[in-house]
């Protein structure tokens, strides 16, 4: 057993409470903001000695001085006078703690008097109720980091029940920008859930969107960690390896040949996918395309009819001049233009009741999506997406969209989530849980502005996602700024070091001066943690991410020079036909346009055909007619001289 | 003490409890003396000494005594029944810091006049105090001491006499066990043992009664910071002899003339060493003067009281109260 640390105190101007108390220590105890203590009561109650597990909120210190007049009369006030005094005045430090929980918990009484003892490892599991989830046989714990004061090093466990659901679900985490806190974080917790998730809770993924620099670039590549890191590792036991299985996806740039994205190095692009999307994919999620301004409701209700009469169909119309079967943006802007032409022939004002004018605005704002999503919506309609229906247990599935303009963010994030809701309602997805994380929340589902699909979206999966096993966890600088329906969903919340101004708003009224002082001044690593099962934040350290860092993965992995046109379709087909050549593929394309070798390309990827080079080359017409060279018939010798010929030479 | 006294005595009639303390209340305020006294330091008349060189931490422990007596009801004849605590501590400094040295005495006695009180009454006070139970009666032939205040002053001094004797008694564990120095609050004189020791160092801060008359005693009040006087020599029939002198600790400028003045007791050096007293006089009075700092304040004394005595006396508040 520990050694006393402090006494309970009660005064009538600072009374015990059964949810505060207050005890003091000696001036050299290792208590501080945020240490978790135990009381040992005096007296028992009901046959049991009370326990009481607290967690300190506030600490004060004074001495015998009335004023500090006085100690500055004791000096002369001269404060290097200090060499004449021989005695230290009388100090006291005093603390303030928020009970954790009570052993039993009836009848529930003020904190008696008694002990106060640091609290031992086994000590934190009871005061945090960890004991209930850490039972063998039932085990849910999740471990996010280890609690450390005055030599006690207690690994912290999230429920699993309340971290992925079902019980409650979502993590949000806050903290200034720059010290490398929610990003590792996030990439830590992974790697713990990974490890420690239960077997008997089903399979877990995670989709995470890398909206901002390197940041998820190179989960798959080991990054430094020290002695300090390997030790917090291993009291959480997990190994300190980077992610196994992980998949890339970026859409294309503008050109339609390089990847947007930091991850381009050659030696990293096995499992970089590209992520396109035809008319279908983004005529389902126009809404996130099309603000209010640009969709009323008459050209809803055209929209609504092409995706319900033209788009995947044979379109018939005596008024027009053919046929239409739309299945890109190419054969879409076809279409309209064919009405339109109609209607000035007709020199009509409506087609089908829909307005001259609302079918020029449609066309004018859906043709539109294919410029300003360029690279990710594809003219032609091909189709590139991530493995919806088959998921992959513990694999990491980044989509990289730090390149992309707002628009198209947006419509990757609004189909990806919509996508992966529909298949876990369907049971299809491939595994039960999914995980996804969102940086930037303030951005995405901001607390005031106008309703956005996006925010619409994530404001349904926090409430209704864990029903699904759809998971969010979030991030963001400034929590206040993000709708308090998404962060008021989140079971579990962790702080980084905050801002003041942040800790200035009404969010952290219920944070003690102390802690939010704490909050502010969080070292790299450290977090304050809250989990339905913890009655206070509680303040952990974790481990850097044992993954390679963005900017270290930059400088060891330079992005790739943009690549011909012919060397970034090879590298396409050869994921699917390694034994193809840029020779060859030079020969089938040298009388093609670029486009048609994109479309080519994209046709190729979305078939996903047996013979490559075949399916490939039918989309081009042969340069120069084969034709076997025939060796013209040998003239006849010239009869020979007679050997009499006079003439003969 | 009050309800056991209402149990055991109905017909005692019990007092308020706000009632003031005895120390605050108490009509008997010795009467301003000035004594002469015998120089012990050089040969002439008693002057003022600088005291040279810089002050230097000198003691180990600081002994002092509380005391509190409160009157916890009366008689059916009137007479007083006083409870009265007395407590002393030696704190010890350690590392800057101040600790308990031992365990502290804290005594609690109960007083009452046995020649007022029916064989009742004090069979009841007995069983309440058992042999804490102080008589305070009238001496004989003395009437006025039946007057009730005049039993209140008697219960009043006997609790002083007790507190007294509970700082000798700690002052001579001391005096048995270490060799270091002992600051004492108040004078050394009423126990032979600490009065002869060579570590300990009373200090009085009450000055009811000055050694010194005419021009020694304009020396005495005109001393200057840091300045004390000639040693002499204090004598009681009653009390051990010992030497002593005035120290002032702060400067009197623009205060009364006996602000921040002290009076010293040592042991009586033996004559073969009393060409050193002033040499010893010094000495000592450069470890009081380390002690002026940190100031006592709040404490209204604090001009003359050191920090390790209030510390004793707050030390005795919190575990008498």
């Amino acid at each position: 057993m520990s050694s006393i640390l402090g006494r309970v105190v009660a005064t009538e101007r600072r009374p015990n409470t059964p949810h505060e108390f207050h005890f003091w220590t000696a001036l050299d105890s290792p208590v501080g903001i945020g240490t978790i203590v135990r009381v040992d009561g005096r007296d028992a109650v009901n046959g049991t000695v009370p326990r009481v597990y607290g967690i300190v909120t506030e600490g004060f210190s004074w001495t015998d001085l009335a004023s500090p007049l006085h100690d500055v009369m004791g000096f002369d006030g001269s404060p290097s006078a200090e060499s004449l005094s021989q005695t230290d005045r009388a100090e006291i430090r005093l603390y303030t703690a928020a009970v954790l929980r009570h052993v039993p918990e009836e009848p529930l009484q003020p904190v008696p008097m008694g002990t106060v003892f640091l609290a031992d490892e086994l000590d934190v599991n009871i005061a945090l109720r960890m004991d209930g989830y850490l039972k063998p046989g039932a085990r849910t714990g999740i471990p996010i980091g280890v609690y450390r004061a005055g030599g006690t090093d207690a690994p912290i466990y999230l429920d699993a029940d309340f971290l992925i659901g079902p019980e409650a679900a979502h993590l949000n985490i806050s903290g200034v920008s720059g010290l490398a806190t929610k990003t590792s974080a996030v990439e830590w917790l992974l790697q713990s859930i990974f490890t420690h998730f239960p077997a008997q809770k089903g399979s877990v993924a995670a989709v995470c969107f890398n909206v901002k620099g390197p940041d998820l670039c190179y989960l798959d590549q080991p990054g430094e960690i020290d002695d300090a890191d390997r030790a917090l590792y291993e009291k959480c036991a997990v190994a300190p390896v980077p992610f196994e299985d992980v998949q890339y996806f970026a859409p294309y740039k503008s050109d339609g040949v390089s990847l947007n994205t930091l991850r381009s190095n050659e030696a990293l692009l096995d499992n970089v996918t590209a992520l396109t999307w035809g008319l279908r994919e983004v005529l389902q999620y126009a809404e996130v395309l099309l603000n209010k301004d640009d969709v009323d409701a008459k050209a809803d209700a055209l929209i609504d009819f092409i995706k319900e009469n033209v788009l995947d169909k044979r379109f018939v119309d005596q008024m027009l001049e053919r046929p239409h079967t739309v299945t890109s943006f190419a054969d879409l802007d076809a279409w309209f233009k064919d009405v339109l032409r109609a209607l000035e022939k007709k020199d009509d004002q409506s087609w089908r009741t829909h307005h001259v004018a609302t079918i020029r605005k449609v066309r004018n704002r859906l043709s539109n999506i294919s410029l300003r999503c360029k690279g990710l919506v594809a003219d032609d309609g091909a189709t590139s997406d991530l493995p919806f229906g088959s998921f992959q247990d513990r694999t990491v599935y980044v989509i990289d969209v730090a390149g992309l303009e707002e628009d198209a963010q947006d419509l990757i994030f609004a189909r990806v989530v919509t996508k992966l809701r529909e298949h876990l309602e369907k049971r299809d997805l491939g595994v039960q849980h999914v995980v996804v994380f969102v940086d930037e929340l303030n951005k995405y589902a901001p607390g005031d502005g106008p309703e956005t699909y996006v925010r619409k979206m994530l404001l349904d999966i926090a409430e209704r996602g864990r029903y699904l096993g759809l998971v969010l966890f979030a991030a963001q600088q400034f929590r206040s700024q993000v709708h308090r329906r998404v962060v008021g969903n989140s079971g579990t919340a962790l702080y980084g070091r905050m801002d003041g101004d942040e800790l200035a708003t009404p969010g952290y009224a219920v944070l003690s001066p102390a802690i939010k002082t704490k909050l502010a001044t969080l070292e790299k690593g450290q977090l304050m943690v809250r989990h339905p099962h913890f009655t206070q934040p509680i303040f952990v350290r974790f481990p850097r991410p044992s993954v390679m860092r963005g900017r270290d993965g930059v400088s060891q992995y330079p992005a790739a020079q943009a690549p011909s046109l012919h060397a970034a379709v090879l590298r396409t087909l050869r994921t699917l036909d390694p034994s193809l050549t840029l020779g060859w593929l030079q020969d089938v394309t040298q009388l093609a346009t670029d486009d048609e070798i994109l479309r080519a390309r994209n046709d190729v990827v979305r078939a996903r055909p047996g013979d490559v080079r075949r399916e490939f080359s039918k989309h081009f017409r042969a340069a120069v007619a084969p034709r076997t060279a025939v060796r013209p018939d040998a003239p006849s010798p010239l009869p020979a001289a007679p050997a009499d010929d006079p003439y003969g030479f | 003490m009050r309800r056991q006294l209402a149990a055991l005595l109905p017909d005692a009639r019990p007092t308020s409890e706000g009632e003031g303390a005895l120390e605050l209340a108490s009509s008997r305020v010795d009467a301003p003396r000035l004594i002469s006294a015998t120089v012990l330091e050089g040969s002439g008349p008693l002057r003022a000494r600088r005291v040279f060189q810089a002050a230097v931490a000198g003691f180990r422990g600081f002994l002092d005594g509380t005391q509190r007596s409160l009157v916890a009801g009366y008689l059916a004849g009137g007479a007083p029944i006083v409870v009265g605590r007395a407590a002393a501590v030696i704190r010890e400094r350690r590392n800057r810091r101040m600790h308990t040295w031992g365990a502290p005495l804290v005594e609690m006695r109960l007083y009452a006049p046995h020649g007022l009180a029916t064989p009742t009454e004090w069979d009841a006070l007995r069983q309440i105090a058992g042999h804490q139970l102080v008589d305070i009666s009238a001496r004989e032939g003395e009437i006025d001491g039946e007057h009730p205040l005049a039993l209140r002053d008697a219960a009043f001094h006997r609790v002083q006499a007790h507190r007294e004797a509970l700082e000798q008694r700690l002052a001579e564990r001391w005096c048995s066990t270490e060799h270091d120095r002992l600051f004492i609050d108040g004078g050394i004189s009423g126990s032979d043992t600490v009065a002869v020791s060579s570590c300990t160092v009373g200090v009085v801060k009450s000055h009811r009664t000055l050694y010194a008359e005419g021009v020694a005693l304009q020396t005495i009040l005109g001393l200057g910071r840091s300045e004390r006087s000639s040693v002499f020599e204090v004598t009681s029939p009653r009390r051990t002899t010992v030497a002593s002198w005035y120290l002032r600790l702060r400067d009197p400028m623009g205060r009364d003339p006996m602000w921040g003045l002290v009076r010293v007791e040592i042991a009586r050096p033996d004559p073969a060493e009393r060409h050193a007293i002033g040499d010893r006089a010094d000495e000592v009075s450069r470890w009081i003067l380390a002690e002026a700092s940190p100031l006592a304040l709040p404490d209204a004394r604090w001009d003359k009281m050191v920090y390790g005595i209030r510390d004793c006396e707050e030390f005795l508040r919190a575990v008498t109260q």
